[in-house]
């Protein structure tokens, strides 16, 4: 027996049981079959709420959906267009500022000249009137010195006596007309250095007005550069926009039917968001209908009735009709019991008024499920 | 399915007694299929051993031959362990007495004895694996109850008792029951598929020692009568 155990070993047979049960354990772990069932609605009936939109309505929705996107669209164009103007408008309030910034600058600018310029005027003529002042003292001193001369002349003269009186006179004469020709002289030269600073000022003031006409001219390049460039900008703008509502157009024509299903979907969803605020008023409604519905016996399977409600917003019942009979007519009499039974639903009114809207009128399905 | 009610995490999550419950059934699952693999391959081999010498035995080969072809000291299984014995008493009853008739009793002994070792030697570990068969549902059920024990006993404390408190618990409790399951169902199937085979050969041991006692039966009557003659 030893022998024969030797024989057939138990390192085989161990192995094998080892790798059976790492085997199972690794499948457990790994792939684990995740049963996810459909969760069995317990309800005996199955009323469910069916899609509020008919066809027509859908088309009109569409067709509303499409139209307020149009809307807007222009809603934003016009805002977009706003943007600019007032963009616009900025900048030229911007430029006028500068403009109007760089008048006053210049204004003040040539004031400060003027007001300098006037300085000057006044320095030299002060200057001037120093100068004719030192003049008139020293021809006056000259004056003086000539007639103290000329009273010594006189004097000697006079003790001459006669002698000289022709001479004298002569001598006189002379001095008087040399004085004369002095102060002609003199005048001359005043008259000339006047006539000078005149023509000094006066090519002051042209350079100064060349100088000022150069930047206006300037400022009014600038302007015009800027205006220039704020057309510019404004072509380029209205280019763009023009190019994005064509291109805009371009799109809503190729894409009329992408746009159809876009509105679609977009009702969809607003049918969905409408759904879900109104949850609970759907499953009030569904099991209020479900109590109230006596289900007749006897029934062949695979019945199934849909009833449209229309409602008041106080949550009565205005009219209840068979929009697709089951072909049963104890069935669809029940069906039509069951909800008038169940009609006031009050809770309507708690409702917010998009939902209620859409609760005015809705389809009810009825589906006996499995019938105990 | 969650990651919190995966079975591995159950299973580290399970408290104390219910985890020695699971390994104890671990253990038990791995050796009742060791036992099964070994005895798997004991019994095929002989299976095979003993149609090969059956083959040899029904060739009309001569029975001094067949007995000296394997040497004394060398242990035979099966058939071939049978017929040796048998054949080793005859041969040294021979001798002894002339009387026919104790021949063939000790020679049936010895047969005997040699079957009633086979028998032993196929049936080892087969008692383990009806063991496993029988009680590891129970020990599941054990490990489950204790867990759903321990669970009711956290549900009082908790202020609300809902599904979603209750099930880790019970779903950690059932594993064990599980585990009993998973090892015992193996064993019961391979328990009665092995031991119907082992059965089976036995009984060609028996056929085989009846026949061999028939042959030596045979020929003493024809000593037996030439002695009288």
């Amino acid at each position: 027996m030893a022998r024969h155990d030797s024989r057939v070993g138990y390192g085989l047979p161990v192995a094998l049981a080892l790798a059976l049960h790492v085997g199972v354990v690794v499948i457990n772990v790994l792939e684990f079959p995740t049963s996810d069932e459909e969760p069995s609605s317990a309800s005996v009936v199955k009323a469910t709420l069916v899609s509020t939109e008919t066809a027509t309505d859908q088309a009109q929705r569409t067709e509303a959906a499409r139209a307020r996107a149009a809307e807007r669209e222009a809603q934003e164009e016009a805002a977009a267009a706003e943007r600019q103007r007032q963009q616009e408008a900025e900048q030229a309030a911007a430029e006028q500022r500068a403009q109007q910034a760089a008048e006053q600058e210049a204004a003040r600018k040539a004031a400060e000249e003027a007001r300098s310029q006037a300085e000057a005027e006044a320095q030299r003529r002060a200057e001037e009137a120093a100068a004719a002042e030192a003049r008139r003292q020293q021809e006056e001193q000259a004056r003086q010195e000539a007639e103290a001369q000329r009273q010594a002349q006189a004097e000697a003269e006079r003790k001459q006596q006669e002698e000289a009186r022709r001479q004298e006179a002569e001598a006189e004469a002379e001095a008087k007309r040399q004085e004369q020709a002095r102060q002609k002289a003199k005048a001359e030269a005043e008259a000339k250095r006047q006539e000078e600073a005149r023509q000094q000022a006066e090519a002051e003031a042209e350079a100064k007005r060349q100088e000022e006409a150069r930047q206006q001219a300037e400022a009014e390049a600038e302007r015009k550069r800027q205006e220039e460039a704020r057309r510019q900008a404004e072509a380029e703008a209205e280019r763009k926009r023009r190019e994005e509502a064509a291109k805009r157009a371009a799109e809503a024509a190729s894409n009329s039917l992408d746009s159809a299903i876009a509105g679609e979907e977009e009702a969809i969803a607003n049918a969905r968001q409408a759904e879900q605020a109104s949850n609970s008023f759907q499953n009030l409604v569904r099991s209020a209908v479900e109590q109230a519905w006596i289900v007749p016996p006897n029934l062949s399977s695979g019945v199934e009735a849909l009833v449209r409600l229309t409602l008041l917003p106080t949550g009565e019942l205005v009219n209840t009709q068979l929009v697709q009979s089951s072909g049963d007519a104890a069935f669809d009499r029940s069906v039509l019991q069951a909800v008038e039974r169940a009609a006031p639903f009050r809770e309507m009114q708690d409702l917010p008024p998009a939902a209620q809207r859409r609760f005015r009128d809705f389809n009810l399905r009825f589906k006996p499920g499995d019938v105990r | 399915m969650n990651d919190s009610m995966s079975i591995p995490h159950l299973i580290l999550n399970a408290s104390g007694v219910v985890q020695f419950v699971m390994l104890l059934l671990i253990i038990a699952s791995v050796l009742s299929w060791v036992v099964i693999f070994q005895r798997s391959f004991v019994l095929r081999r002989a299976k095979r051993a003993h149609k090969a010498f059956e083959d040899r035995f029904w060739s009309g080969i001569d029975l001094n031959e067949l007995y000296r072809e394997t040497p004394a000291e060398q242990e035979t299984q099966g058939a071939e362990h049978v017929f040796r014995s048998g054949f080793r008493e005859f041969n040294r009853l021979l001798p002894k007495t002339r009387n026919p008739q104790a021949i063939l009793e000790g020679v049936q002994r010895s047969m005997r004895v040699a079957w009633s070792r086979e028998e032993e030697r196929l049936n080892l570990h087969l008692i383990f694996l009806a063991t496993v068969a029988s009680a590891s549902p129970y020990i599941g059920l054990f490990g489950t109850v204790w867990g759903i024990m321990g669970s009711f006993q956290s549900l009082s404390m908790t202020q609300q008792a809902t599904l979603a408190t209750v099930a880790p618990w019970i779903a950690e409790a059932l594993i064990a029951t599980a585990m009993g399951l998973f090892a015992a169902i193996p064993a019961v199937i391979f328990y009665n598929r092995l031991s119907a085979a082992s059965n089976k050969l036995l009984g060609k041991y028996e056929d085989f020692a009846e026949e061999f006692h028939s042959i030596l039966h045979r020929n003493l009557q024809g000593r037996g009568d030439q002695d009288a003659a």
